[in-house]
């Protein structure tokens, strides 16, 4: 019998099971995309009232910023969720669906900022956001990560756990953008769900872990992005802006740090 | 007619879960379910190791190709992975020397293992092999119909999107967890992986002379006291927990003749890890 054939090199004996001891330096691949996602239920699902504004805004800034659109999915998802529960699918088989309606909402995205270099993107085109950026183009793509029907089955009933806010957050991470930016229908974080609890406190400034450990029953943000934030290498900061209220997209995208910050920690 | 609704500003569908943000706990919980359905519970997942099998090169991998094809020309129904193996480790040292992101890293791991895909189906064409691509996901019916051989693809696509790992930057999402969430989203009841030692030992049996084989065990237990060395990803386990289809997971000596036939015919070799403790 013949033995392996390894190619040597620092982990050429290891079984990868183990944490390594390396001198890992992160590089940042394109640290000042801003990443910015559109929110499906809090604004697609709005229809022009929210989005014409909102994208009006976006195209006022874009010559000052590169600018990565991604996209929420919203009602559909839900439903489609629900159909498929009833159905008893498996959860990859829901990310497979979800990832739909995220897509459809990216494309209508791109029809309404075609005029202004928005273009839709695909997973396989993502490496070529340099040559997009270059053509001062708007690259936008579905929120969803590609995980599809390799989504792990979740803990807690089927739904998918990494939905388009977690696609949104990792692509920021992975570009090495220190924030990204989630654009919804509220003022940002708050204790409960302020459209069912009138008495929900807006909590501006919060680390990860301290909201991890406040365990509300309900977050703003997909709970995954909160445990990720806290293995953060680059994205150390979730914003949550109101898309609804003008302005408060021209100046996140400045820097400001206005909704609600969330950040490692 | 499904109703729209209007009123708070959106439009939305009426369902279950409609206005939910999805991360309310109850909400979640009420879409759990005991009776999931098993899209392809027949079939059987086998795994052929990449440093293990493949990085030995023909003398370990003429008789594995042997075996697979005797199992299915005696009906067996399987789809294989292939896993890795040293160009991984090769390519993961280099990415990390090179300080690229855990994405980065993630997007570049699963080249290597369609090297080895490449080579079973070369040499598996004739009795009826392909590589299955992502696309053809749904294609798997066809193929088992048609008597074919898949050979699936092993490293999950997260890609650049591969969530940031617990510790350290490398990805925590290879191919023994792709290819275990495959087989459980399919529904499939048993996964087999061929590698060169003779089950799960432990400890690395490569490294220490004293290492014990775990010849039976339950997830559970197996969870209480999870060796620091393992001989399949971490991740797999961890999804394990929380999955509704796959009971057993084998882990067998592909260099011991015959084994392979064995374990794809049903019987219990080598290391047999069950979803549930024995007495329940």
């Amino acid at each position: 019998m013949s033995d392996r054939r390894v190619i040597p090199s620092a982990l050429a004996a290891s079984t990868l099971t183990t944490s390594e001891g390396f001198d890992y330096k992160p590089i940042a691949i394109e640290p000042d995309v801003k990443v910015l996602k559109i929110g499906g239920q809090s604004m697609m699902d709005r229809g022009r009232s929210a989005i014409y504004p909102v994208l009006d805004e976006l195209v006022q800034c874009k010559d000052k910023h590169k600018i990565m659109l991604m996209a929420g999915g919203g009602t559909r998802a839900r439903h489609v969720y629900s159909m498929a529960s009833e159905l008893e699918m498996p959860t990859g088989v829901l990310a497979k669906l979800g990832g739909y309606v995220a897509m459809q909402n990216a494309r209508m995205l791109q029809m309404l900022l075609a005029k202004h270099g928005g273009i839709y993107i695909l997973p396989d085109d993502f490496e070529k956001l340099p040559l997009y950026f270059r053509l001062g183009c708007i690259p936008i793509a579905s929120g969803m990560p590609p995980f599809e029907y390799w989504e792990k089955p979740s803990a807690l009933g089927r739904i998918p756990r990494h939905r388009t806010d977690a696609g949104v957050y990792l692509t920021a991470e992975v570009l090495g953008a220190s924030r990204v930016i989630f654009v919804k229908d509220e003022d940002g974080l708050y204790t409960d769900d302020p459209k069912k609890d009138p008495n929900a406190k807006h909590i501006p400034r919060i680390s990860a872990q301290e909201l991890i450990e406040k365990d509300l029953p309900d977050v703003v943000v997909e709970r995954v992005v909160l445990e990720y934030v806290t293995r953060a290498k680059h994205c150390k900061e979730l914003q949550i802006i109101n898309g609804l209220k003008p302005g408060m997209l021209t100046r996140a995208l400045a820097g400001e740090p206005v909704g609600s910050i969330i950040y490692k920690g | 007619m499904t109703d729209l609704l209007v009123g708070d500003g959106r439009t939305h569908i009426r369902s279950n879960l409609m206005r939910e943000s999805l991360q309310d706990r109850a909400v979640l919980g009420a879409t759990g379910s005991d009776n999931e359905l098993a899209i392809m519970p027949n079939v059987t997942l086998i795994s052929i190791g990449g440093q293990s099998i493949f990085d030995r090169g023909a003398s370990a991998i003429m008789p594995v190709v042997g075996e697979l094809v005797a199992a299915r020309k005696a009906g067996v129904q399987m789809v294989i992975g292939v896993g890795g193996g040293t160009r991984v480790r090769h390519t993961l040292s280099v990415a990390l020397d090179l300080g690229l992101p855990t994405g980065g890293i993630a997007q570049l791991v699963g080249a290597m293992e369609e090297c080895n895909a490449v080579f079973l189906n070369a040499l598996m064409a004739d009795h009826g092999s392909l590589p299955m691509q992502r696309e053809h996901f749904w294609d798997l019916p066809l193929y088992m119909n048609a008597g074919m051989l898949p050979i699936v693809i092993s490293v999950p696509p997260y890609h650049f999107w591969e969530p940031p790992p617990e510790s350290g930057a490398l990805p925590e999402h290879g191919s023994d967890f792709g290819l275990f969430v495959h087989a459980e989203v399919l529904g499939m009841k048993r996964i087999i992986f061929v590698k060169d030692e003779d089950g799960l030992y432990d400890c690395d049996p490569k490294k220490h002379d004293d290492a014990k084989l775990i010849e039976r065990t339950s997830l559970p237990e197996l969870m209480e006291n999870l060796p620091e060395e393992l001989i399949l990803d971490r991740k797999l386990f961890e999804t394990w927990e929380n999955s509704r289809h796959v009971q057993k997971v084998v882990i067998i000596n592909g260099l011991t003749p015959g084994l392979i036939e064995r374990a794809l015919a049903g019987e219990d070799v080598g290391t047999v890890i069950t979803k549930e403790r024995a007495d329940v």
